[in-house]
């Protein structure tokens, strides 16, 4: 048996979403049963499924790291609140 | 949706094709919970809701807007005034049993639904193009599963013992209705049943292998007016509800 990843699409601008996964023994299962388990209240109207094993991974080791660099989290939160404190300091000398 | 008026003959032809469906329907929803894997238990239940939709659709046909009276018309009969086929009035089997009669009853469906596509009852026609779509994928659904086992020797040898047991019950499918010559003359259907059974055969021996034909079994259906002898209990089961109160409007 195989796992297979399974996304779904609504025909407009939405992206591809993950729906869930589907065990089956083949390709052509693995579409017939994410259909049945995964679009059978017109939940989309395109569907991709992906066998597990033909996904690239990245592992926690490699993407993680950059969680820990908020320097790089541009966020505009110090400015603002820089400006704001220059507003108020010309507002109570005026 | 309206009431069409129909001679009895045509009536009659219509309502075999409705009682398949819904005896059909109704043994596919018997696997929910039981089937062999969870998501299997999904899409053959799914499949049987559909078959129930095609009964549906002719139902209202036949009875009416009216919920009580397709009700009645579904449910309320006696036995004799049923005109399904014995093939989806036998019950018991195994998964085998299931999965080789969903393919012998959608490969039939589409080639019976086919016959009504030009036909000269519009409100019939009409329907042959939602019901073929879903039939389609019925089949490739079962042809899937079949594809998948056919390989496994201990699941083929399973198989095989369900073809040779149902294969008799399937040919009885296109046993002609009372009145067809009549249903055919009005351009209701384009040909008689018996002319899709070389097509059919054909289908059987490139999914199964070799058949005898002329040694099967025959099988009494008296024109689709005796009923199997597991029609009783499947017919009790599909009362239950109904009798608690057949005046119910759901």
């Amino acid at each position: 048996m195989r796992v297979y990843e399974v996304f779904l699409k609504k025909d407009g601008k939405d992206e591809f979403r993950h729906a869930g996964s589907i065990e089956a023994a083949n390709d052509e299962l693995a579409l017939l049963l994410a259909r049945e388990n995964y679009a059978r209240r017109a939940e989309g109207d395109r569907m991709w499924i992906v066998d597990r094993d033909d996904i690239v991974v990245g592992d926690d080791e490699f993407v993680a790291p950059n969680a820990d660099k908020p320097h790089r989290h541009n966020d505009g939160r110090r400015v603002a609140e820089r400006r704001r404190a220059q507003r108020e300091d010309r507002g109570s000398t005026r | 949706m309206t009431t069409v008026d129909v001679a009895p003959e045509v009536y009659g032809y219509l309502l075999a094709l409705a009682d398949d469906e819904h005896l059909m329907g109704q043994q596919h929803t018997e696997w929910i919970g039981v089937a062999p894997f969870l998501e299997e238990d999904m899409a053959l239940a799914s499949i049987g809701q559909d078959e129930l939709g095609h009964a549906a659709l002719l139902y209202v046909l036949l009875a009416g807007d009216d919920d009580r009276a397709v009700d009645a018309l579904a449910l309320g009969r006696d036995p004799a005034d049923y005109r399904s086929c014995h093939l989806v009035e036998a019950s018991g089997g195994g998964w085998a049993f299931a999965l080789v009669r969903h393919w012998f009853h959608d490969t039939a469906e589409e080639l019976r639904w086919g016959l009504l596509a030009g036909s000269t009852l519009t409100e019939v026609a009409d329907l042959v193009g939602l019901v073929e779509r879903e039939e389609r994928y019925h089949r490739r659904h079962a042809n899937a599963l079949l594809d998948a086992l056919l390989d496994v020797p201990d699941a083929a040898a399973r198989i095989g013992e369900a073809v040779a047991e149902l294969l008799p019950l399937a040919v009885a499918q296109f046993e002609a209705p009372a009145g067809e010559a009549a249903v055919v003359a009005a351009g209701v259907a384009a040909r008689p049943l018996a002319d899709l059974l070389p097509e059919w055969r054909h289908q059987v021996v490139e999914r199964f292998g070799a058949v005898d034909w002329e040694g099967l079994a025959t099988v009494d259906q008296g024109g689709r007016t005796r009923r199997h002898a597991d029609f009783g209990p499947l017919m009790a089961r599909m009362r239950e509800v109904y009798d608690l109160d057949p005046a119910a409007v759901w």
